[in-house]
Order: structure tokens, then sequence, then C-alpha cells
């Protein structure tokens, strides 16, 4: 299979095709190649990245848009796609332009990780996570380990009839680390988890103490008590702080809800809603988080979006058409997962900026609550402003002092109640972007980073 | 050549090519994919024809008593496509390791069962189909006061599957797939009252847009209730959980704990083991009638059959592929399957098989009507919709937060909430609660949702949590 780009000829003249029958035309061709290694007790898994490849194209059609693709980069399947997108946009000659403007932003980006998982080759790769599952099964007590190791890198070509040109080739690196403890055929587990934009050096401290300390924190999930219910002070790991950021102000300021006049957010734009403390933001340009992207796909540059600032609700992510219908200037987000899906406005990295409270000033204002580790997954509300939060464990705080660990919970609450009871903001300590894939309601995955400090205010936990 | 009916020859046209070692297989998939997506009443995007055609190649290569599987997938469909992938796959197949000495491959020999998979009318005209099927769905919210459809969206998948293999396996199938979303918002009134919305979202195998009035219906009352709903009470309660809910819940919870891959991990109940009350019979029907799992075939080629997993609570099978049954011995259940969550195109094709679940049956009970569950429960919670409650796949433990549900007071369905959280555990030692143990009531009237047919189930207890005691 050859590179994208020695097909831009043929897709650059098949955009021009659809370019005489509609007001504007853009392209998104993607290709992708990868390797992953998984390894357990059992197996070894060496699986390749499918050796896919295919364009979108989008043309305003006088009052809506409309997209194709195929699967081919040139040839008949591409001419036949083209041809029948050309035909409905003929059908639905006339009408206004597309709202706002396009790009005509013109640029190459490449990550050059500074130590390629790739550079390892198959048996490296593999000796490697067999060496993190050895690393685990040598704790007593670990039954099962399961270690998996990946990179992939995505090519994007962005072309527009206006005549902007992005290509990028993005890498990025994943490890995760599952030790399984069994009692009484019961399993239970803990896990490692990193990734980000680059090579081997994203992964962190993957060594051996890292490794049989996540062993030991599987073991210790077999005496778990039941985490407590009801309403209570909340104390959020970095991790579970990053998804409160992505599922509360990262989803809600999509402007595409505020279009669809379906954002608890937008009537309250320029407000304060939070402590001074508080500072949340977007950052698709952050070098090395795993959501990061050089440009997005209409063309515009990726960028640092201040949502929150001090605790004031200032801004929101935009593609080129809330921009033009909310006055504001596209923010670098507009994102489709792959060639199959339509373009929205979409997360990159979303997180807590640092406070100034020590974790163990955090801990000793609570007299009775949780903190909440390992955060799993997340849901929004963007209408009604309600957030749900999974972790996998947590430890009860009792009189100012960390008690029992407790096994996996839910997090249920209004964002804005759950800003206005916020009681502090931990220091740079511990700051971490994780790496998780975010659907747009329930499908169109991307890779979104989460991530923050710690976070303490008061909520609904329960099990889950 | 056996055939479920599919109009592509794409997999045996490259079998035709392949010069590899058997044992190989190979999957064809030429997929069309039409959307309409909408804002409000106006249609915000129309997209389709998305056209992806592919294939993924497997081989499995002895090594000593072990078994080294390599898969690659592409769409260059040329015979250097074709050679580079088989490349891939044998590279791939030298550096892994599978504890099975010999694999089989299904041959060609066994009738498929009838299973209806394609809507006619959306095959032969998808846009026009999808065109009139969201104005169907919008119709209904015409002249109500407030309440409206803030956007939503409507995904036709046409696919043409071909699956061959070096033991002379050729078979295929066709299937079209619709997947809905829409977004009702109740607002107006009393003025600070905050809007509500209830979220939809289904899969199903064809468009029924007869169910449209009365599910427009329900789904605008659930938004308004929304509005006026309150937190629930925190404590260990009777709860009833409808089909929509527990479709998110059961195939999660019990497709990996009962496959083939937990039971190599020494992660899943053994035959025998009781892990649900005796009113609790589960079954894998891969041939079940419109189910989003179901096919005339799996996707390794054997025809999909109907079987038992869980009899009056105890285990009594587990679902394997080709590989995982050659590592114990025991030939396939045709539970082999290809698909994803994740980032990539959840197209068949592109994706290795393992063994699932393909759609699951709770047998019907005697617990009646969902009225008649709530008046056993007497005192409880019946949850409409729940968010992301999926059960972690270890463990077992599920949960989430309340979206819309109701109090049931005296035996009857009372005032909504919302918030908090419901959860539990899908398994548990005996004697201890779990979702399985607890289901003391079954519900009589089951339905299809996804790739569940499930009646209504009353679970006493599960945890809640709200903000009072």
């Amino acid at each position: 299979m050859t590179g994208l780009e020695d097909h831009e000829g043929d897709l650059a003249a098949a955009l021009a095709k659809i370019g005489r029958t509609a007001m504007f035309a853009e392209l998104v061709a993607q290709r992708w190649s990868g390797e992953s290694v998984q390894v357990d007790s059992k197996t070894t898994t060496l699986s390749a990245r499918p050796r896919l490849q295919g364009v979108v194209f989008r043309a305003w059609a006088g009052g809506h848009w409309q997209e194709a693709a195929a699967s081919a980069l040139a040839g008949a399947e591409l001419e036949s796609s083209v041809t029948r997108l050309a035909s409905e946009l003929a059908r639905a000659s006339g009408g206004p332009a597309p709202p706002g403007a396009p790009s005509t932003s013109r640029g190459e980006w490449k990550t050059q990780p500074r130590r390629a998982l790739r550079d390892l080759g198959a048996e490296g790769t593999i000796s490697l996570a067999k060496q993190c599952r050895d690393w685990a099964l040598a704790v007593p007590g670990i039954g099962e380990t399961q270690v998996r190791l990946s990179w992939d890198e995505e090519q994007r070509l962005y072309l527009n009839t206006a005549g902007a040109r992005c290509y990028q080739a993005i890498t990025r690196t994943h490890g995760l680390v599952v030790p399984i403890a069994m009692e009484g055929g019961r399993p239970e587990f803990d896990y490692w988890n990193a990734g980000g934009v680059g090579g081997l050096e994203v992964l962190g401290t993957l060594d051996e103490a890292t490794v049989r300390g996540v062993a030991e924190g599987s073991k210790a999930m077999l005496a778990a008590k039941a985490p407590p219910a009801g309403a209570m002070d909340v104390l959020l790991d970095p991790s579970v702080g990053g998804l409160f950021a992505h599922e509360s102000f990262g989803h809600g300021t999509e402007a595409d809800q505020f279009v669809r006049d379906r954002s608890y957010l937008k009537p309250i734009l320029g407000q304060q809603v939070g402590p001074e403390s508080l500072t949340l933001v977007d950052d698709g340009s952050r070098v090395g988080a795993w959501g990061s992207i050089y440009c997005d796909d209409e063309g515009h540059q990726s960028q640092r979006t201040v949502l929150v600032d001090r605790g004031r609700f200032v801004g929101a992510l935009h593609d080129r058409e809330t921009a033009a219908l909310l006055h504001a200037t596209p923010t670098g987000n507009t994102r489709r997962a792959d060639f199959l899906s339509r373009a929205f406005v979409r997360m990159t990295n979303t997180f807590v900026e640092p406070g100034d409270r020590s974790f163990e000033e955090l801990i000793s204002e609570v007299d009775r609550g949780v903190l909440l580790e390992h955060g799993t997954s997340g849901i929004e509300d963007p209408l009604g402003g309600q957030m749900q939060l999974k972790v996998k464990k947590g430890h009860r705080i009792e009189h100012g002092k960390l008690t029992d660990l407790v096994g996996s919970m839910a997090l249920s609450g209004k964002v804005l109640d759950f800003l206005r009871e916020i009681k502090g903001v931990g220091t740079k300590e511990g700051f971490v972007i994780n790496p998780g894939f975010c659907g747009k309601g329930h499908s169109d995955y991307v890779p979104a980073g989460t991530g923050g400090v710690y976070l303490l205010s008061h909520a609904i936990v329960g099990t889950a | 050549m056996t055939s479920g009916g599919t109009s592509s020859d794409l997999a045996f046209r490259l079998a035709e090519r392949i010069r590899a070692e058997p044992p190989w297989e190979v999957i064809g998939e030429r997929a069309r994919r039409y959307e309409v997506h909408f804002r409000g009443h106006e249609v915000e995007l129309e997209r389709g024809p998305l056209a992806v055609e592919g294939f993924g190649i497997r081989v499995l290569r002895r090594h000593g008593e072990a078994t080294g599987t390599g898969f690659q997938a592409s769409t260059d469909l040329s015979p250097e496509g074709l050679a580079a992938a088989v490349g891939d796959a044998e590279t791939i197949s030298r550096h892994a390791e599978f504890p099975a000495p010999s694999v089989e491959l299904p041959d060609d020999g066994q009738a498929p069962p009838e299973v209806p998979l394609v809507d006619p009318k959306l095959w032969r005209d998808p846009t026009e189909s999808l065109r009139a099927y969201v104005s169907a769905l919008l119709a209904p919210f015409a002249g109500r006061a407030g309440v409206v459809p803030t956007f939503g969206s409507v995904r036709a998948t046409l696919s043409e599957v071909t699956i061959a293999n070096s033991s002379g396996l050729r078979v295929g199938f066709n299937g079209t797939n619709v997947d809905l979303e829409v977004a009702v918002k109740a607002f107006g009134g009393p003025e600070g009252t905050a809007p509500g919305e209830y979220w939809v979202t289904d899969e199903a195998r064809r468009l029924a847009p007869e169910r449209f009035p009365a599910a427009v219906d329900a789904w605008c009352r659930y938004a308004a209730d929304v509005r006026r709903a309150k937190q629930p009470p925190t404590g260990e309660l009777p709860v009833i959980l409808p089909p929509d809910v527990l479709e998110g819940i059961l195939p999660a919870g019990l497709g990996f704990r009962l496959s083939g891959v937990a039971r190599l991990r020494k992660l899943a109940p053994t035959v025998g083991t009781q892990i649900g009350g005796e009113n609790i019979s589960l079954t894998d029907d891969g041939t079940y009638p419109w189910g989003a799992g179901s096919a005339p075939y799996d996707d390794e080629g054997l025809p999909r059959l109907r079987r038992t997993l869980v009899e009056r609570g105890k285990v009594v099978g587990h679902l394997y592929d080709s590989l995982y049954g050659a590592a114990f011995k025991v030939p396939s259940t045709a539970n082999a399957a290809r698909s994803a969550v994740g980032p990539s195109m959840d197209l068949k094709f592109a994706h290795a098989p393992v063994p699932a679940l393909s759609t699951l049956l709770l047998a019907p009970g005697s617990g009646g009507s969902l009225a008649e569950l709530c008046e056993a429960a007497g005192e409880g919670i019946l949850v409409q919709q729940l968010g992301w409650a999926r059960p972690d796949a270890f463990t077992g433990a599920f949960g989430g937060e309340i979206r819309i549900g109701y109090r049931v007071r005296g035996g009857k369905i009372a005032e909504p909430v919302r918030g908090g959280t419901v959860g539990g555990t899908m398994f548990a030692a005996p004697g201890l609660p779990s979702l399985l143990a607890s289901a003391v009531e079954i519900g009589d009237e089951p339905s299809l949702t996804g790739r569940l047919v499930s009646p209504a189930v009353l679970v006493r207890p599960l945890s809640v949590a709200g903000a009072t005691a």
C-alpha cells in the first residue's frame, strides 16, 4: 500500500471535481500503521494495525452539508463516490453560502518520538511486555497478568477548495499493566495505564517497582470494603479530576451543543461558576499529551483554549459553523473518529490546572468523606448539567485521615453544585494527563486526554 | 458453496489467489453506510454512500504444542495488497503463541439457519428510506408544546460478508444495521424550571417507523418527568430493571466471564457453578430473528446455534470459537465474533475473531408485567434509564447514575427520580447478594433490545445512593 502523498494528485483532482458543483468542498484522507503486543500467562498476541486507508469528502449543498467516503484513494471506487456526491450536490443547487470562513492554513507536521517503540521491533516489544508480566506474577497471590504495549501512527491529509493543505502524522504510544489477584474464585485487580503522543518516553516509569506496586494494589483490592453511599465530601485524585473536567466543562462547552440549544452552560457564559483557584483548559497543542493533534479536520491548527479562568466560565470549543453562529473563532477542535465518521466539535486534552493546596491539606479538611482513585469512565449530561464519574477504588476519609480501602464507585452530581462546593484545588504535584477515548454520544471515539490535580468538593457516591 | 445469501464474492475471489500454507481463512466485507443527522426539525447533514471494501486474513501456524496466529486486514484488494497482508500475517504468526497444538477451521458442510437480517426496503433504496424514516420520526413531535427534538441521527449500514478458508468453506450473508440517536428536550412552563432531556439510543436490524407515535409519546413524557424529578433515597432497595437497562448490563457482564477467553485465564465460573437464582436461565441464540448479534453464520463461517449457558442459575456451557475450543479440545460453539469498541471502524473484516455472545435470551419468569413487578416490589425504584452502567469484565461490578426513574410506592409507579446511583455486582459467592442471585422476580413480557431478549427484572436489593438516608 502506498502512502497518502502518492495519491494527493488523485485526491486533489477529485476535490476539484466536487468543487465545480459546490460552493465549498474539503476532504480528509487517512491512513494508519502500528503494532500492538499483548501478553498474559497463557498467550502472546502480536497485532498489526490493519492496512486501512480512506477518504471522506464534505461539500456544502446550499442548506446543509453533504458527505461521501470511500476506502480507495484512486481508481474506480473513488470516482464512483465522487460522481454520486456531485450528483447529489447538483440536485441541491442554490441556497446560502456555507457558515463561517474556511481555513487557508498550509503545513506539515510529524511526531518525532525520542525513542520509538517501533524501534524495539516485535521481539523487543514482546520481551519488554513479558518482563513486566513476570514482575507482576512474581508477587505472591497474583494469578494472572495482562500487559499491552502498542504504538500507532496515523496520517491525515486535509485539503479544501479555499487552498488549505494540512498534512500530519501522529505517533501515539500506550502501555497497560493489569495484574489480577484471585481469592476463592473471585478476581480483583488494579492497573497501570500511560500513553501519549511520542515514543517510549511517554510511558514514564514502567519499571519493576511500578509493576510490583500495582500488583500489590491488586491484592489489596481483594480486601476492599464496600464503598460508602450518599452525599459526602469527595476528594478526586488527578485521574478523576480529569474525568470531571472532561464530562463537566468539556462536553458542555462543545459549541455544537450551544447551537442545538442543548447546553446548560450556554446561558452562563461569562459568569463566575467556581472558586478562583479553579482553571479548566482544553489544549490540543500540548506536547506529548495523548489527545494532542497538530491541526483539526477543518484545517485549523490546534491550540490551548481556556474554558474556566479562575472560576469564571470564559470559553467554548468551536468549529467553523459554531464560531460563525456564535461570533467566535474556530479553536482547532473539529475531529472525525475516522474517514467513515462525521466531524463534530470534540475535546483534545482537557484538564484542571494546578492550584495551591497540598494533598495533606486537602485530606485534613475532610471530616467524613471518600478519596476517589483511578477514574475509569464518565458520562455527561449536556442539557441537564449532571455528571457521572466511575472509579476503580478509593479510601474512606475520617477525621482528616485516610482509612479503609473501598471498591469501585460512581459519583453523581450536578456540575454547578459541585463547582460551588469546591473547597480546594491541588498543587502541581501529581499532575497527570491520562490516555483515553471519548465518544460523542455513544459512538465516534477519538483519543482524548484527561487529567489534572486533586480536587476537593461534595457529591453523591455509591456502589458501581 | 453454501451461502446464507450474499451479493458479494470478495472472500471467494481472494481465496483463489491466496498462496499460503493451510490453515488460513479470509473474510471479505463490502459495507455501505448512509446517515441523516438533524438539528431540531432541519436536516443538518446527509452522508452516504460511505463505502468500504476490505478483507482480513488469518493464518494459524503450529509451534510445537502451541499455535501462532497471525492476522492482517487491508482495503487494498490488488494482488500486491493481498500478498502484503498475507506476508504480515505470516510474520505476526511467528511471534504469537496460543496454547493449542492444532486448530481446525470449519469446513463447508452444514446448512445455516434461516435468520432474517436484511431490511429489504432499506437495502433497495437506503437514501430515500432514511429520509422517510427521519420524517416519520419527527412527525409525532409536530404541534407539541414545550417539547422538541434538539438533535439526532439515523445511521444505516448495509454489509455483505463473505468467509472462505483452506478447508474449502465458502459462505456469506448480507445484513442491515440501524443506529438511532435522538435527544428530546422538555422546556417552558414556570420560570426558573430547568429544561429536561431524555436521550434515546438504540441498535436494530431494520427500520420500524410504526413504533414512533407511541415511542415519541413515551420519550416526551420521560423528558418532562426529568424536570420534576427528585433524587432517590439512599439504601438497599428493591429495584426494577426493564430490558433497555438490562441490555447495558447483562451481555457485557456475562459475555466475557462465560467465554473461553475467561476460562483459559481461570476467570470463568466452571460448569456446575451456581451463579444465580433458580429462576435465571440464559441462552445464547445466534439465530434469534433480527437480533443485533444474530446471523446465519458466526464470523468463522459456522452456522449459528442456540445454546443454553445458564440453567436454573447453574453454568452449563461456555462460548468458544475454533481457537479457544482447540485449547480445551472442544468444538467451537459458533460464537466467533469480530468487532471492537474503540477508535477504529466497527467493521468485521478489520478484526480477528474472538469468542463472544451473539444474542442473549433471559428466560421469562412468573413475575408478570411491569406493573405486577412494581406491585411485588412494594416500596422501591423503577429505573427507566441508567448512565454508563456497563459491568467490569473481571469483577462484575456494575452501576451508574439514574438518568430517569420512578419511586415505587405501595406497589404503584409514583414520582420521578433522577441523580444518585444504582449499583451492585453481577456475581457473588453463594449466599451473598448479586444481580443474578437477587433477581427475585423475572417478568413474563420479553422484548428484543439490541443484543438482549429479556423481560423486566425485580432485584431485591440493589444499592441505591441518593441525597438522604
